[in-house]
């Protein structure tokens, strides 16, 4: 479409000459930001003397990340917990000495300790304000995971050849080359080495070989730990966002069309009705029609009327009752789907990607899930249909969900500009052009057949 | 540098009347010879050809080729803020953005002034040949747009027979048919309402009659309108204009599946 010629309105230039004037503050300047912030933990309670932090592969990427070692209690990974990136939130952090209650020395009570700063019963000089809201809290992780890696096929090719049994020496070597912390935690602490054997043997297929035990991961074994684990873990139910999230939506029933009910048996109520009427009578059983029986007896002397009314609000009845969902959903099912939820969590938060492809089948497929898997198959057959029976005015809605590619979305902004701008000139035609447009022109050849085409700039 | 200043607007006037129903958008050539429009309606079977020469203004000036690309209806907006006897300058620069109007009125001086945004326009430009027309008539421009509107009336298309005895009008529709027949002649007192035919050859020709129709409405232009014809040519209806200027109309005919 043919453009106005005219220039953008010229901006004003922001003129050179212009003093930069420095910003003056009368408040007092703040003391630059300290790289190495302090970070808040909350670690385990009576720990032994040796407990440190580690730099150990994780279990399920491999990337290193840190644990806290303790030789008694065994390994501890760390959770974030951190504040939504727009709440404006920080930790004030003062030592507990300056209070003087110096047997709170812990790192839990610091944010009680925050919480009396500002109430103003002390000193801040020697607080500190932490920028990061962050708090890492140190929960046990059991062994088992960490040598996981060691123990699962380095790559996916790998995974189809047949794992060798290897004795415990052999394993721990294998471990040792996956980080050097493994190796000084193996020298330094030989409980340690009991405790990976202990844990070891619960995963593994053993093979007594002389004075020696040989290990190999056996897939079943690893997965009867994990579903024990993930049996523990819905015992108690869900976080409330996870079961929103996997368990309620996921068992959620599609509400069918309802259904009006036949004549007959509208009929058949009425004459019940008419003849409770006839008898001036109480209350009939079912909550619905107890509205019913009011109406019946204030108008007593007029049967006939009475039964008009009664036919409607017993059909209304009738509807409800057959409006209830066309699938129910047994309560054995939101248990095994909860349970099928942590173990997914579990593999995903754990286990090795090489042994995803090996896992995820005969966790996928435990006999315990049979009931699950139809009543989910069930679910998705009527959620499909219900997808079809929706109207076509929300067809919108549904259009905008696939939509999300960058590229989809340009193209049909490019579509909507050039339609708006073919609407815009439309309008601006005259209502004689338009006119012409619906003229046959059938027969007529174009203007262009019979002149030659003369260059456009024409003295 | 343009400026061209126009003794009487009404002549601008009405020629974008009679064209902006015909073409949108339309490019102005300015040359020093005058003022020149070619364009196309949007199915491209019709083309409307103005020229304004410079004699029409006075004084012209124009030193350089420029396109005047301008939007029709805009330039209707703004004409008709022009009273009939105003006089009309327009003027522009040598890359202009803008064309600008001055209505100047002499009887109560008062001057108006008007800017209209120019755009850039990509139109075929043909070239039409000087060509000899079997068939050749003059009549009353009122008289052909009676006959037109006429005959629209009953059908979409005319057939236009020209014979040594005079010409014909033709046309079949649902309702029924119609002709109007013309025969030479010269009013001796009127010269406007004179008929003249001139003949080489016999020719039949059909056309759609919306399009001429919307010829029709330059019909205020001038007194007297040419119809030229030529089998398998467009007809030319050309309108004369002061001073050798014209506007002129080309209608592709209709062949083939004729009814």
């Amino acid at each position: 479409m043919a453009r106005t010629r005219s220039k953008p309105a010229p901006k004003g230039k922001p003129s050179k000459e212009a003093p930069i004037e420095p910003v003056t503050s009368t408040a007092k300047r703040l003391p630059p930001a300290v790289t190495n912030a302090p970070k808040l933990f909350v670690l385990p309670k009576d720990t032994s003397k040796d407990t440190r932090v580690v730099t150990l592969p994780n279990s399920a990427t491999g990337t290193p990340s840190r644990y806290l070692f303790c030789a008694e209690k065994g390994f501890y990974e760390f959770t974030r917990i951190g504040a939504a990136k727009k709440a404006c939130k920080s930790w004030l952090i003062t030592s507990s000495l300056s209070e003087g209650e110096k047997e709170k020395g812990n790192g839990q009570d610091k944010e009680e300790e925050a919480k009396k700063d500002a109430e103003g019963e002390m000193e801040l000089g020697s607080g500190f304000l932490a920028k990061n809201p962050d708090l890492f809290i140190a929960t046990p992780v059991d062994t088992l995971f960490l040598l996981l890696p060691a123990l699962s096929p380095k790559s996916a090719k790998d995974a189809k050849a047949k794992q060798h049994f290897l004795s415990l020496d052999d394993h721990l070597d294998n471990l040792s080359s996956t980080s050097p912390h493994w190796i000084s935690l193996l020298a330094q602490f030989p409980q340690l080495r009991t405790r990976i054997e202990k844990r070891l043997a619960v995963i593994c297929d053993t093979v007594d070989a002389g004075d020696e035990i040989m290990y190999r991961l056996s897939h079943t074994k690893l997965v009867a730990v994990l579903v024990k684990k993930a049996e523990r873990m819905s015992a108690n139910g869900l976080p409330a966002s996870l079961e929103d999230k996997f368990i309620k939506t996921a068992l959620e029933v599609p509400i069918m069309n309802v259904k009006r009910e036949e004549s007959a048996l509208s009929e058949t109520t009425c004459t019940v009705v008419e003849d409770a009427a006839a008898a001036t009578t109480t209350t009939p059983s079912t909550n619905g029609e107890s509205q019913i029986s009011v109406s019946v007896s204030s108008m007593d002397s007029q049967p006939s009327v009475t039964t008009a009314t009664t036919t409607t609000s017993v059909s209304a009845t009738v509807t409800e009752e057959l409006s209830t969902p066309a699938l129910t959903t047994p309560p054995s099912i939101p248990p095994l789907l909860r349970l099928r939820t942590s173990l997914t969590y579990l593999s995903s938060a754990y286990i090795p990607g090489t042994l995803h492809p090996i896992l995820t089948p005969l966790l996928l497929d435990l006999p315990i899930f049979a009931p699950l898997a139809t009543h989910l198959a069930a679910l998705t057959s009527l959620k499909t249909e219900a997808l079809s029976l929706r109207s076509i005015s929300d067809n919108i809605t549904r259009k905008r969900n696939f939509e999300d590619d960058d590229e989809k979305v340009a193209e049909r902004e490019e579509k909507k500009r050039k339609k708006e701008e073919d609407e815009k000139k439309r309008k601006l035609e005259s209502r004689a052009v338009k006119q012409l447009k619906k003229v046959d022109t059938s027969g007529m050849k174009k203007l262009s057949s019979f002149f030659t085409k003369a260059p456009a700039k024409k003295a | 540098m343009l400026e061209a200043r126009l003794t009487q607007a009404s002549l601008l006037k009405k020629v974008v009347d009679a064209i902006k129903d015909l073409v949108q958008d339309c490019n102005f050539d300015c040359n020093d010879s005058g003022i020149a429009l070619q364009a196309m309606d949007n199915s491209h079977v019709a083309l409307v050809s103005m020229l304004l020469r410079s004699d029409a203004f006075e004084p012209f000036r124009c030193d350089r080729n420029i396109a005047l690309g301008i939007n029709l209806s805009s330039l209707t907006k703004v004409l008709r803020a022009a009273q009939s006897d105003d006089v009309l300058t327009i003027k522009a620069e040598d890359a202009p953005d803008v064309v600008n109007l001055v209505f100047e009125s002499a009887a109560t001086d008062r001057i108006s002034e008007y800017d209209i945004k120019l755009m850039d326009i990509d139109q075929e430009h043909l070239g039409i040949p000087e060509t000899e027309y079997a068939a050749t008539i003059k009549m009353p421009a009122a008289e052909f747009q009676r006959i037109c509107r006429d005959l629209s009336a009953l059908s979409e298309s005319v057939s236009i027979e020209c014979a040594k005895d005079g010409v014909a009008f033709k046309c079949t529709g649902d309702i029924g048919s119609g002709s109007v027949q013309l025969r030479s002649h010269t009013d001796v007192e009127k010269s406007e309402n004179n008929v003249e035919i001139d003949l080489t050859e016999p020719v039949s020709l059909t056309f759609s009659l919306k399009y001429l129709v919307n010829f029709c409405k330059a019909s205020g232009m001038s007194d007297q309108v040419k119809l030229c014809l030529s089998n398998e040519v467009p007809l030319l209806v050309e309108y004369g204009l002061q001073s050798n200027s014209y506007l002129r109309f080309y209608l592709a005919p209709k062949i083939g599946d004729e009814e």
